[in-house]
């Protein structure tokens, strides 16, 4: 699968934050970057959640250790909204056949 | 058009301080954040609510207008006369956040400082919330190629289902998440597939696995039997002497292959010998006639 990255330096630069910031969130296991030819790049497919811990860390001051929490959380939270979608996309299933 | 009681919307008193102000924000900020609550167009109204609320009173000229014409802000207009004539061109000390949908201010709040606020020109563009949804599909469904509706967030999305999907498999419907804040770009639309279990048809990768019952005399003597496969009927020779859990491979009557048009998987199929229960006295003894030679 083809997949598009984005320099971490380019990245940081943009979001006018340290590239600390980044290694830190891999440290947690927040986000995976990757190496090539010395540079070190992230997963386009990673912008989002990459981007939504900046706002969460620069709007509300949320630290590293309350990202992990919260992006814990946000998967449980998704897990049970995703379990909801499918229980009310099976009973329209089952409407529909009555 | 309703008047919005911006010290009711932050919860504090009439008297706060700056201060006061600033923490009952990020208070609540913390709490109905879009980031902490997807998927939840309550938290997003109630947030852009507060962030409205902290535009003006975090800012001494709003305020000084909203507390003097909130409730009678059809003659704000005499109040930014009277501004206009002391000073002009102060900046905004409000602080707030770069928040999410920011252009939706109240009508009351346009009515009162005109257009979407003074931070408007330096929010950035975000890309939308990415949405994700789970999709029940029986094994004959999942044959093929085929369009279904769903409803996502209240909206219905008619997707194009290929021939092949697996159970768990995710797929990407990019831009069909929520709209981008500031005319950022669309989200994106996740959709796993649960795929359930057919009672007679076992899905292994792109194979299929079956059971098929043959009796006793044709498996011994041989013969022919027809069993229906996912697409059709198909008649099998049985060689004589077809012991029990033989296993007889079809060469592309298996489950189509993901993307990948006019291949398919194999078939097997496993014959299970049934042998008699209840024997009459003749068919024992030709049996035991049988055992003898």
């Amino acid at each position: 699968m083809e997949t598009n990255l984005i320099s971490v330096d380019d990245f940081c630069g943009h979001y006018k934050v340290a590239t600390d910031f980044v290694t830190s969130l891999e440290e947690y296991g927040l986000v995976k970057t990757k190496l090539v030819n010395k540079a070190v790049f992230i997963d386009a497919d990673d912008l989002t959640g990459l981007e939504r811990y900046i706002r969460l860390y620069k709007e509300l001051e949320i630290n590293l250790e309350g990202l992990h929490a919260v992006s814990h959380l946000l998967g449980q939270l998704e897990l049970l909204q995703n379990k909801i979608a499918s229980l009310k996309n099976e009973i329209s299933y089952y409407k529909q056949l009555h | 058009m309703e008047y919005i009681d911006y010290y009711k919307v932050l919860e504090i008193k009439k008297d706060s301080s700056t201060d006061d102000i600033k923490k009952a924000y990020r208070k609540l900020a913390r709490k109905y954040h879009p980031d902490l609550n997807p998927n939840n167009e309550e938290a997003n109204k109630k947030f852009q609510q507060i962030n409205e609320a902290n535009e003006v009173l975090s800012d001494p000229e709003k305020r000084k207008k909203y507390d003097r014409y909130g409730k009678d802000w059809q003659h704000a207009d005499q109040f930014d006369a009277q501004q206009q004539r002391q000073s002009q061109g102060r900046g905004r000390s409000g602080g707030g956040f770069s928040g999410f949908g920011g252009d939706d201010f109240s009508d009351f709040f346009s009515s009162m400082f005109g257009g979407g606020g003074s931070r408007s020109s330096s929010r950035s563009p975000f890309k939308g919330q990415d949405y994700s949804s789970e999709l029940s599909l029986n094994l004959i469904d999942a044959y093929t190629t085929h369009k279904q509706t769903l409803t996502v967030n209240g909206k219905q999305v008619r997707i194009t289902i290929p021939a092949g999907v697996e159970n768990g498999q995710k797929i990407k419907l990019t831009g069909y998440g929520a709209p981008g804040p500031n005319n950022g770009p669309a989200g994106d639309l996740y959709i796993s597939f649960n795929i359930s279990e057919h009672p007679k048809f076992k899905r292994k990768g792109n194979d299929i696995h079956i059971q098929e019952e043959v009796d006793l005399y044709t498996a011994i003597l041989g013969g022919e039997k027809i069993i229906e496969t996912l697409n059709g009927k198909v008649k099998l020779t049985i060689p004589p002497g077809t012991q029990p859990d033989t296993t007889l491979r079809l060469k592309g009557k298996g489950f189509p292959i993901y993307k990948k048009e006019n291949l398919f998987g194999d078939l097997y199929v496993k014959w299970q010998v049934k042998l008699p229960t209840k024997l009459n006295t003749q068919q024992k003894e030709l049996f035991e006639q049988l055992s003898k030679l």
